[in-house]
């Protein structure tokens, strides 16, 4: 029997040589064809692949320029204090005992907020409210509202201004108000949660999230922090309403933004 | 009889009276769901989240 199965398959291995020479032939005609291709689709690609690598380093540079910008002013760096509702922002501890900030949630929560923002400014800049009562934000606030057209606060908010009719300071259609700190501007956060306004704020690692809507995680004690979270809220603004097709041509400059009130110590440090 | 369509906080899923002072508005994300917060959840801080793009307030 093994004789037969032997004698059976000789004819069997003469058509497989048949067709294993087939294939080869048709192997290296179509392996010369995809050399062929593959010259031309490298000719091709070559400069396609240089600029995306141009554009690649273009990106990370921003984004690295943007993160120097943000360490330069200190947005990152909060209190002593964390609070639960600042858990999810906070990124570590420093040796001082220092809470650090998360830079890419402060970076991601800007553009949202601008964004949001930028719907109520469209409608109507006028019932755009923002306030400060802190000493190193009323200037960023002034420039933000010069440049948007909001209506800024950086006087004694008047109690009833946004609740009591009456009064001569009422403000009858606010549709947001943006604030800097929660706990010094807690008077027109409690006017805007009865008048069923929604709010915005800077949030710092002892602030509590009562009455905030929506949240933007940074530095609001810092001079050079305050003044470059408006200016990128400005630009960011004037970008999703189309007033500029770039962040480079935004016309004004951080330093316009940036209070000019020079502090005790360092007043006392230059006599 | 016509139904009153009650509008739901995002945030506790309760339905909102109407002499709450709940506060309303459009996703800051998406910008295409409406998103209501009843009046508890806002002093309490509560989160709320976006139906759409699943964005986590405040």
């Amino acid at each position: 029997m093994a004789r037969k199965k032997k004698k059976t398959e000789e004819p069997g291995k003469e058509k497989t040589d048949d067709v294993i020479e087939d294939f080869d032939e048709d192997f290296e005609i179509d392996f010369e064809e995809d050399l062929d291709l593959e010259e031309e689709l490298d000719l091709l690609d070559t400069e396609d692949i240089k600029a995306g690598i141009e554009v690649k380093e273009e990106i990370i540079d921003k984004d690295e320029e943007r993160k120097q910008l943000y360490l330069s002013c200190g947005i990152h760096i909060g209190t002593k204090l964390l609070t639960g509702d600042a858990r999810r922002f906070f990124y570590r501890q420093t040796n001082y005992g220092l809470y650090v900030i998360d830079l890419t949630k402060t970076d991601e929560r800007l553009k949202i907020a601008a964004k949001f923002l930028s719907k109520f400014v469209e409608e109507g800049s006028d019932r755009v409210i923002v306030t400060s009562i802190r000493r190193y934000g009323k200037e960023p606030v002034k420039k933000f509202c010069e440049v948007l057209g909001c209506r800024a606060i950086t006087e004694r908010f008047i109690p009833g201004s946004l609740t009591n009719p009456i009064i001569d300071t009422y403000i009858k259609d606010a549709s947001v108000v943006v604030i800097v700190d929660p706990h010094a501007d807690k008077v027109i956060l409690h006017e805007a949660k009865l008048a069923r306004i929604p709010v915005v704020s800077l949030f710092d690692t002892d602030d509590t999230l009562d009455g905030i809507d929506l949240a933007i995680p940074a530095n609001n004690r810092g001079k050079k922090a305050l003044g470059l979270a408006f200016y990128l809220l400005a630009r960011q603004i004037m970008l999703e309403l189309g007033k500029i097709s770039s962040e480079d041509e935004f016309p004004h400059t951080l330093e316009e933004f940036t209070s000019k009130i020079v502090p005790v110590y360092r007043q006392e440090e230059s006599r | 009889m016509s139904s009153l369509r009650k509008n739901t906080c995002s945030g506790c899923g309760r339905p909102i009276a109407p002499f709450e002072a709940a506060v309303h508005f459009p996703c800051p994300e998406c910008g295409d769901v409406t998103i209501w917060r009843c009046e508890r959840c806002r002093e309490m801080g509560k989160t709320y989240r976006c139906l759409k793009c699943e964005f986590e307030g405040p």
